[in-house]
């Protein structure tokens, strides 16, 4: 079990650093004009270059990339460059993730409470009604892009039921939609996987064998069918955990929510090079991360990995 | 004889399938005694497991036993609709063992979880206590080191070390009937005679009475004192292993003997009976078998033969045992069995 947490731990990491050092050199691909800023006509070449080199940027590029990594492994993100000039990165992402973080936590547990209760129940009632209702549900939320339905949200859900329509953190009541636009996607998911794996469940022999023992249905679906079909949803949950973090870009800015959502987007377009390496480290470490942790839990909970002997062969 | 333990009279089971309705058992009738083990033969279709799956409601959802009783200790299994009934039965007094057992066990919990789970449901077993008997059955079943082996996973197992475990589940509340629906068809030659021997010596022990469900005849004389054959959803004919294999009546019967291999005999194509099995959507006349029997009688195909006693223990469905049917000869093979049945046994 160890072995099998180090030798995971240990292709984490070799990905992450992959994918630091692509994004950093990609980042060196874009056109300078960018640094500039809205200064770039009123320069002259002697500025501009004095600018490229207080940011390093006319090093070689290897001696950039040891610079960067330098500086990371000293815990220091850099300071933003465009986005707000010399406020440290730090700083810009402290203010922005609690929010996001909140919100992702709530709705987390909204899209799994709600969701596996509803997995559950569809997979009891399968090929019934209210397995085609909740399927239908499933479909909606799957097929229309979210920019339409969480618009729709947003306008009757605030002129039917007089919730506010932008964030206030020091009232409840207008936590509520973003809350659900949020969970929308989380429950159709958790909900069709749940039920689906279920299923599966269902179908196996060593259900048959429970029946034959003279267990009720209820037992059998709590102590053989949830639990074995827990198994292949535990793996994601830990990186969907961690996904909270970063944000809903697009809920977020529906109603002005100062998360980090949608902070990327910005960052890139302005050529904020440490901020959006700094993002990038923070995406991709929680995405690495949670797939890990999920490696571990699936691990735990099922024997067969536990025990395999070469154990990072998948 | 004394009292049967189970009786199945005329048992009728249906399917829905798409709409159309299946007649799966066609009014089938068997009376089980008190620690004997009687085998089921047929064909794959022929209805053996659905037959005994009735026995405790494990029937697929869409299907249901349509006429026919079943009584067991005094009241009829075929009227049994809840679930709260069925598991007054199931797994307590009438145990399964499946086919499979390579899927047969839940992968994520130990054998020994899923031996006790039975005991704590049927027995009221708790904590410790459930868990020596668990040891003790596990050891009972032929299985080393059951102190070791109660903690592992069914991977760890090998398929005939499985097999023994769902046979643990099985017998772990003494159950009065033990159904086991091709146990051995999926292991290899070596480990089905190990478990054969496994199922003969606990029914030895427990006195219990089983039911073996196969189609390899070969399996039925080590392990069956009576044998029933099964048809088309009824069954055709039973007796005792020496009057099946030996004083075969039905023509089904003497097809079945026929097309086993014979050993020593050298040259001979296989015998493989002609056609297939009648479609149970639609309604069946007369004898099921007739229209693959080349001797069939004209009255075969029109009206459904009855039960004719051949001895006390031996009854067989068909036409030929009426006193006014011409006389038709056993194939060859079945006469040359009987031959030398005749020549060694008496």
């Amino acid at each position: 079990m160890l072995k099998y947490s180090l030798k995971r731990l240990l292709h984490s990491l070799v990905t992450l650093f992959i994918i630091l050092t692509l994004v950093f050199l990609l980042m060196r691909l874009l056109p300078v004009e960018g640094y500039y800023g809205e200064r770039a006509d009123k320069l002259t070449p002697a500025q501009k270059e004095a600018i490229l080199r207080k940011m390093g940027l006319l090093d070689p590029w290897y001696v950039q990339l040891r610079n960067f990594y330098l500086q990371l492994f000293r815990g220091d993100l850099g300071v933003s460059v465009t986005y707000r000039a010399n406020v440290p990165i730090k700083e810009i992402l402290a203010a922005k993730i609690p929010y996001s973080f909140a919100f992702g936590v709530a709705a987390l547990v909204l899209s799994l409470v709600v969701g596996l209760a509803m997995g559950i129940h569809m997979a009891q009632t399968k090929g019934l009604f209210w397995d085609k209702l909740w399927t239908t549900y499933v479909v909606f939320v799957n097929a229309v892009p979210g920019a339409v339905y969480l618009l729709f949200i947003q306008l009757y859900g605030t002129s039917v039921t007089r919730l506010p329509m932008l964030f206030d953190r020091y009232n409840v009541l207008s936590w509520i939609l973003p809350l659900i636009s949020m969970s929308l996607g989380g429950i159709a998911g958790n909900a069709m996987w749940l039920r689906r794996f279920m299923v599966d469940e269902l179908n196996k022999d060593y259900i048959r064998l429970a029946r034959a023992k003279g267990m009720s249905s209820r037992a059998i679906m709590v102590k053989h069918v949830l639990r074995n079909a827990f198994v292949p949803l535990a793996q994601y949950l830990p990186a969907s955990v961690l996904f909270t973090i970063s944000g809903s870009i697009y809920v977020e800015s529906l109603y002005s929510i100062p998360g980090m959502g949608g902070l990327l987007v910005t960052a890139i377009s302005r050529q904020d090079n440490p901020l959006v390496q700094a993002l990038v480290l923070i995406y991709s470490s929680l995405g690495i991360f949670g797939l890990f942790l999920g490696d571990i839990l699936m691990a735990i909970l099922d024997p067969r990995i536990r025990l395999e002997r070469q154990g990072g062969a998948r | 004889m004394s009292e049967p333990v189970l009786s199945a009279r005329d048992v009728v089971i249906k399917f829905r399938l798409r709409g159309q309705t299946l007649t799966a058992i066609r009014g089938a009738s068997l009376d089980l005694y008190e620690g004997e083990s009687v085998a089921i033969v047929g064909e794959s279709g022929s209805g053996k497991s659905v037959f005994t799956k009735s026995w405790i409601g494990m029937l697929d959802a869409n299907g249901w036993v349509d006429s026919g009783s079943i009584l067991f200790e005094g009241k009829d299994l075929a009227r049994y609709k809840t679930e709260e009934e069925w598991l007054t039965i199931r797994g307590k007094k009438i145990a399964m063992v499946f086919q499979d057992p390579m899927t047969a066990l839940n992968p994520l919990r130990t054998v020994g979880m899923q031996i006790q789970e039975t005991l704590e449901l049927h027995q009221g077993l708790r904590g410790g206590e459930a868990k020596r008997r668990t040891i003790e059955i596990l050891a009972q079943v032929g299985i080393s080191e059951p102190e070791m082996r109660y903690r592992q996973y069914p991977h760890e197992f090998s398929g005939g070390m499985r097999q023994r475990v769902v046979i643990a589940i099985a017998i772990a509340c003494n159950p009065r009937i033990l159904i086991c629906d091709e146990p051995t068809t999926s292991l290899d030659v070596t480990i089905q005679a190990q478990i054969l021997e496994l199922i003969r010596r606990l029914q030895k022990e427990l006195k219990v009475t089983l039911v073996y469900i196969t189609h390899d005849l070969g399996v039925v004389a080590n392990v069956a004192d009576r044998v029933a054959v099964m048809y088309a959803g009824e069954i055709i004919e039973y007796g005792t292993v020496e009057e099946i294999f030996y004083d075969a009546r039905h023509p089904y019967t003497w097809a079945l003997l026929s097309s086993l291999p014979q050993l020593g005999i050298k040259g001979q194509p296989l015998y493989s009976i002609r056609g297939t099995p009648p479609n149970l959507f639609n309604e069946i006349h007369g004898d099921a078998f007739a229209p693959r029997n080349p001797q069939a009688l004209k009255i075969d195909f029109v009206k459904r033969p009855p039960f004719f006693q051949v001895s006390p223990t031996h009854y067989a469905k068909t036409w030929l045992l009426d006193p006014r049917a011409p006389k038709v000869e056993p194939p060859e093979i079945v006469k040359a069995m009987r031959a030398r049945y005749e020549r060694y046994a008496v």
